[in-house]
């Protein structure tokens, strides 16, 4: 029996669909089988990101109207031998042709045969968002450093804490811009954690390639040198119990006369 | 305490009156005092020949005591308008001595403190009769409401609205009060940048409603200045 874990942020635009697939694609790099469910219904991207888009045949509304069974909607990504596969969104019904106890009893189902099912949660708080949230053990709120994520990140919180079926969320931050941290321009790790008071996952970098490997359909985390990358990949491996240090989001490469330059400096 | 008190009994030859009003001069002005045992229709009817009586001459404020007569609202607006009705008096308080299991009730509730241990996120309504203690941070667009005071053991960085049912003596105290609005009664304040009353630094502060009317922070020590009858603490050496 697996684990669901539903990824949400309130607020849209922060990441939740890039880390829906980076995560799947990090724990499924891990050994681990990994079912991607799409809840986005209407405003599907997941199967963009994977790039797995022209290899649909079935959705998520065929499986819950009894069309097809679930394992003839589930999309393989060839990539990473049998271990991640999607189930993509209708892209011609909307939200309010699902109902939570569908979902939870789709989730409960997949349950069975992966590791871990990965809910990608729809922006805001209504139809899409309860859907979203019916079936899921665990749930993570990304945010982004910027105050209205923050707030959104807030508001879903509390909506998740009244669940009782799911476990105290935890937190990503995602794009993080170091040297507005440091400029005190943006708000920094620790304010947001304080202000939220749930624990922290992980922290993933900014980086631009984040975005030019989502339009090739290639996840980030498949290169492992990428800073965005490493951040996923530590997120995955604390999701799977192991404890990693965050890591620094300061200068790419220090040499070794700038390391014992700031040895020295903050003595 | 020693009052003056005079007694007039209305004027000789009102044979049909029955004594059920009362006039009372007091040091604090005239109060009305209403039999509470008679019928009801007969009190009206006395009182509103009392105050056309001619030797009551002149304008003056007046208070009503019921006694132990329970009065409707109805029936009170009623005695206020017959007191006042052809004559110079200004009804400016009733009293009674009795109150329903209702009112009671409320009473109770709202003398009584509630403990909310937890986080008022964004969206969130925290609402109490009496007194509310948060114990934790209210995050902006979080709302915390008490018919009494709040105190907030954390950052309140939210909505507070304290004395909601009239209190206008409610204070609102905080570890830290960064609050985005802060009401007291009907009095709104919103906690702009602006602000001159807002200090450097928001630890440890209370908010209450100053006579002028507007809302003043001051540091949370002078609450007892301020406020001293919110101490409900007997005993101690």
């Amino acid at each position: 029996m697996g684990e669901a874990i539903v990824i949400t942020s309130g607020k849209g635009g922060v990441g939740k669909t890039t880390t829906t697939a980076n995560l799947g694609t990090a724990l499924a790099l891990q050994g681990k089988k990994v079912c991607l469910i799409d809840t986005d219904i209407g405003l599907r991207n997941l199967d963009v990101i994977l790039g797995l888009e022209n290899r649909i045949i079935y959705d998520l509304i065929d499986v819950l109207e009894g069309r097809c069974k679930v394992h003839q909607a589930l999309v393989k990504d060839k990539r990473f031998d049998d271990m991640l596969y999607l189930l993509p969104a209708a892209q011609t019904a909307d939200k309010n042709d699902v109902n939570p106890e569908q979902m939870k009893e789709l989730v409960t189902e997949l349950k069975k045969d992966y590791d871990f099912v990965i809910i990608d949660c729809p922006a805001g708080i209504e139809q899409g968002y309860k859907n979203a949230v019916a079936g899921a053990d665990k749930a993570i709120v990304v945010t982004t450093p910027e105050i209205s994520a923050v707030r959104d990140a807030d508001r879903i919180i509390g909506l998740l804490e009244l669940e009782e079926n799911i476990e105290p969320p935890k937190l990503i931050i995602n794009r993080i811009r170091q040297h507005l941290m440091n400029s005190g321009e943006s708000m920094d790790v620790n304010e947001i954690t304080t202000h939220l008071s749930i624990d922290l996952l992980g922290i993933v970098a900014d980086e631009e390639s984040v975005i030019s490997s989502s339009n090739r359909g290639e996840p980030v985390v498949m290169d492992p040198t990428n800073r965005a990358a490493i951040g996923y990949r530590n997120i995955a491996r604390r999701i799977l119990g192991e404890s990693v240090p965050l890591m620094t989001m300061d200068k790419k490469n220090q040499n070794f006369f700038s390391k014992v330059k700031s040895i020295f400096a903050k003595s | 305490m020693a009052e003056a008190v005079f007694y007039y009994y209305g004027s000789a030859g009102d044979t049909f009156l029955k004594n059920l009003v009362y006039i009372k001069g007091t040091n604090k002005g005239l109060v009305l005092q209403l039999d509470d045992q008679c019928s009801y229709t007969d009190l009206l009817k006395e009182l509103q020949a009392k105050v056309s009586d001619p030797a009551l001459e002149g304008s003056a404020e007046v208070q009503i005591s019921l006694g132990n007569r329970y009065c409707t609202e109805a029936q009170i607006k009623e005695i206020t308008e017959v007191t006042q009705k052809g004559t110079e008096l200004q009804v400016v308080g009733v009293k009674s001595d009795v109150l329903t299991v209702a009112e009671c009730n409320q009473r109770v509730l709202e003398q009584q403190s509630e403990t909310y241990v937890g986080i008022v996120r964004s969206g969130q309504v925290v609402k109490a009769d009496g007194d509310l203690v948060v114990v934790g941070d209210v995050n902006p667009n979080g709302r915390i409401v008490a018919g009494g005071n709040i105190y907030v053991l954390g950052r309140l960085k939210g909505i507070a609205h304290a004395g909601a049912n009239g209190n206008r003596d409610a204070v609102i105290a905080a570890s830290w009060l960064e609050a985005t609005h802060l009401q007291i009664d009907d009095m709104l304040e919103i906690m702009t940048d602006e602000l001159t009353v807002l200090s450097e630094q928001p630890e440890m502060e209370c908010a209450y409603l100053h006579k002028s009317g507007s809302i003043i922070i001051d540091r949370l020590q002078e609450l007892r200045f301020l406020r001293p009858e919110i101490s409900t603490f007997k005993g101690g050496s």
